[in-house]
Order: structure tokens, then sequence, then C-alpha cells
């Protein structure tokens, strides 16, 4: 359901900037990137058939550490992400008219951005674990430390349109990732209930 | 309050009152004159609001190592004290640009950073203050304790890795202070009265957390059913005593 939200999204931008057409293809990548940053949030933020306090307990039972239910979530949410991108595209480049010159530059920000905002999801999901404000303090505590994917993903497009080197930001993307998963990996043990 | 706090107490007091005098008889700067004078609360701000989250990092892998309550109070104190100073440094910030840049705010990578740590240590408190579980807290807020504090280095470091209207650093920097000796001395007078402000600040805030612990402790013990106490001794039909 998240995907027609940022849609949505999507459509109302342009009423609150202005629907100038070369206004709003400068604008569009960032517009883009913005939307998969708030919304894939959400999207990592969804109830899952495991989360259940009976289903977390056979889990447990069966020797799912929680590291283990971590590295779980954050692949099940790079795969759904990847989805919400590639769904979001079309809206995005029929609304803003995108320029798709350079559209092998977008190939590794997908996944780079999906695997890092994935990750940092499944760790704050497992941060607020059963906490009634959960929904409201997971953003709070995702979308500013992933603030650097945002930054690397929507200036991509621009240096490849300006004729600038992009890798500088694809490096920034892969560090980010990199800084998340290692954060996950050492800290997740600690969340485990009782250890 | 102890004799030791009570020391503590009025050596900051003196501090403080030290730094405002060496901010007031500081020589005004050359291009701004008299606004750069804030300098002397905006830098000190930030830098307490960096100690505050060292400290919060050394507390929670502290409480993550050993455990001890003491660590997470001392963790979530000075997160607090250091979401003070940061909001603070941003406002005087703020202040402090309007007239030298001719806006209350504009997009440079120090602001924008220093802005997402504040949001994210505020994230750190509310998440802090949703989890009721003493331990489940604990626990929770060190492990988040931890991953925000990749924040704060990124904070210092965006005036070299950006080019920036913010100015790159002066004195926390390889080399001689860029800054005229005598700005440095009063600039450094206010550091330290910063810094004890926050040591200051940070006590009273464990004492009061030690205060609101006890208080939790009691009302669990006041409110809790004995075992048993729902079982009642027998009684012979309309009768008011027991067997």
């Amino acid at each position: 359901m998240t995907a027609p939200f940022g849609a949505v999204a999507l459509l109302l931008v342009p009423l609150a900037v202005g629907s100038d057409t070369p206004l709003l293809r400068e604008l569009g990548p960032g517009v883009y990137w913005l939307v998969v940053l708030l919304f894939g949030v959400l999207v990592t933020m969804r109830q899952g058939a495991t989360d259940g306090p009976a289903q977390v307990a056979v889990l447990d039972l069966a020797g799912v550490t929680v590291g283990m239910r971590i590295g779980g979530r954050a692949l099940a949410n790079t795969v759904v992400l990847l989805v919400f991108e590639a769904a979001l595209v079309p809206v995005a480049v029929a609304l803003y008219d995108l320029d798709l010159a350079h559209w092998n530059w977008w190939l590794p920000l997908f996944p780079l951005v999906a695997v890092g905002l994935g990750t940092l999801g499944a760790l704050v999901d497992a941060l607020t674990d059963g906490l009634a404000a959960r929904t409201a303090i997971g953003p709070l505590l995702a979308v500013p430390l992933a603030v650097p994917l945002l930054l690397a993903a929507a200036q991509v497009p621009d240096a490849a349109r300006y004729g600038r080197p992009p890798w500088p930001w694809l490096l920034l993307a892969l560090t980010t990732d990199l800084a998340v998963v290692l954060a996950a990996v050492v800290t997740a043990r600690h969340l485990q209930e009782g250890g | 309050m102890t004799f030791h706090g009570r020391r503590l107490a009025t050596a900051t007091a003196l501090a403080v009152l030290a730094g405002l005098i060496a901010a007031a008889l500081a020589p005004p700067d050359a291009l701004q004159g008299d606004l750069q004078r804030l300098m002397y609360v905006h830098v000190p701000a930030a830098w307490t609001a960096y100690l505050a989250f060292a400290t919060t990092v050394v507390g929670s892998i502290g409480w993550l190592w050993r455990r001890d309550s003491r660590l997470d109070r001392l963790a979530a104190a000075a997160a607090e004290v250091g979401v003070f100073f940061t909001g603070l440094a941003i406002v005087l910030g703020s202040v402090w640009g309007k007239p030298v840049w001719g806006v209350w705010w504009t997009w440079d990578p120090r602001l924008v950073t220093t802005a997402l740590m504040f949001f994210v240590y505020l994230g750190y408190l509310a998440l802090r203050r949703a989890t009721a579980d003493p331990d489940l807290r604990a626990r929770r807020s060190a492990v988040f304790g931890v991953v925000a504090f990749a924040q704060v280095p990124v904070v210092h470091m965006s005036v070299l890795w950006w080019r920036a209207l913010h100015q790159p650093p002066t004195v926390l920097r390889p080399g001689d202070p860029t800054i005229d000796h005598s700005m440095l001395a009063a600039l450094l007078i206010n550091l330290v009265a910063f810094t004890l402000v926050f040591v200051v600040a940070v006590r009273l805030r464990i004492a009061l957390a030690k205060a609101e612990d006890a208080l939790e402790r009691a009302e669990i013990a006041d409110g809790r059913e004995l075992a048993g106490a729902a079982v009642a001794a027998p009684r012979i039909a309309r009768s008011t005593s027991d067997v």
C-alpha cells in the first residue's frame, strides 16, 4: 500500500512547487529519492507475519537469534524496497519528464539505497519492537541516519548530467551501506532479550 | 548537596563569571565588531554538545559491557544535556548568521549535519521515553547511543570535507590556532566554564534519574498484590466472620 501513497506524493509535489516542466525536470530525481527515503522507511517498519509474540517465541525456541532475525528482515526489506523503487520509477518519469540520458548511473543506486535503507530499517525495527509509538519513533531514528543515502542518490544524476564523475557519490552510498551493516552486525547480539 | 558538589557548583559559578568577564573584555573583531562575541557562547555550546555525546557513547558502550544502571543514567543524562547545547548552538549560530550571511538559515553542511545530529539525539531521548521496562530501555538506548555517535565526527569534519560558508576549525586543528591569542584566551575560559556547567548539569540529572527510579520501584512495590491474596478464607453463608 505504500507504493500508491508514494505515487500520490510524487503527484502532489508539483502542485506545491509549480507545474513548470523544466523546473520539474530539474527537481525530479531529488523528489523521487526523497519519496523513496521517507516512504521506504515506512516500508521497512511494516509488521510482518513473523512479528507477533507467539511467532517470535517459536523462532527463539528454534534457535533463531535476534541477529539472524535482523539479517532476514534486512534482506526482505532490501527486496521489497527494490520493488518499491522500481514501481515509482515510471511514475516519476511520466510526471517529471526525467532525463534518461544517463540512466546507467541510476542502476547501482537502486541496490545501494535499498541495502542501506533496508538494513537501517531492520535495526530500527528491532530497537522499537513492541513500542506503542513505534511508527512515530522509528522514522525519527532512521531518517536522519539515512541522509547520506539521499544525498548520494540525489547527486549522482546531477553529476552525470553536468559531466562530473558520479563515483564519489556512489562511494558515499557504499560507505554508508557498509557502516550500517557493520553497526547491525556489532549491535544485534545486544538486542537479544536476557543477553 | 554534598560538600564535593557544593565546591563544584561554586567553581562553576566562578568559571561562568570569569567567562562573561573575559568575553566582555576581549577585543572586538575587525570586521564583525561586537557581534563576534557570540563566538564565546556558540563555540563552547557546540563543544559541550560534542562532549555530551561522547559521554553518551562511553556510557552506552559501558552499559553493554558491564550492565551497570549507573552507566545507563550517565548516557541518558549526557544526551539530554547534549541536545540542549546542540539546540543552543544552532539558535545562536542562526542569530549570528542573520547579520553576517543575510539569512537565518543556509544549506551549509555544518548547519545541516548539526541539525541532523540534534534530531538523531532527539530520537534517542524519544526511544528512552517510549520504553517502559528499565532493562529494555537501557539495552535499546545503549545500542542506539553507539550507532548515533557516527554523526558526531561527520559534523566536526563537515567544514573540511565540503566547501562551505561556515568557517573551518580555528582551534581544533593541526598547528597554531588562526584566532588572535587574546580572543583565544577568552574562548578557552568559556570552554572551561561550559565544561563545568556540563558536569554540574549531568550530576544533577543523574541524581534526578536516581530519584525517579526509586519512586518507580516504590510505586511498583506499593501496588503489587501479595502471592495468594486472591484466595479467601472459608466462610459460612451470610456470615461476616471466617470459620
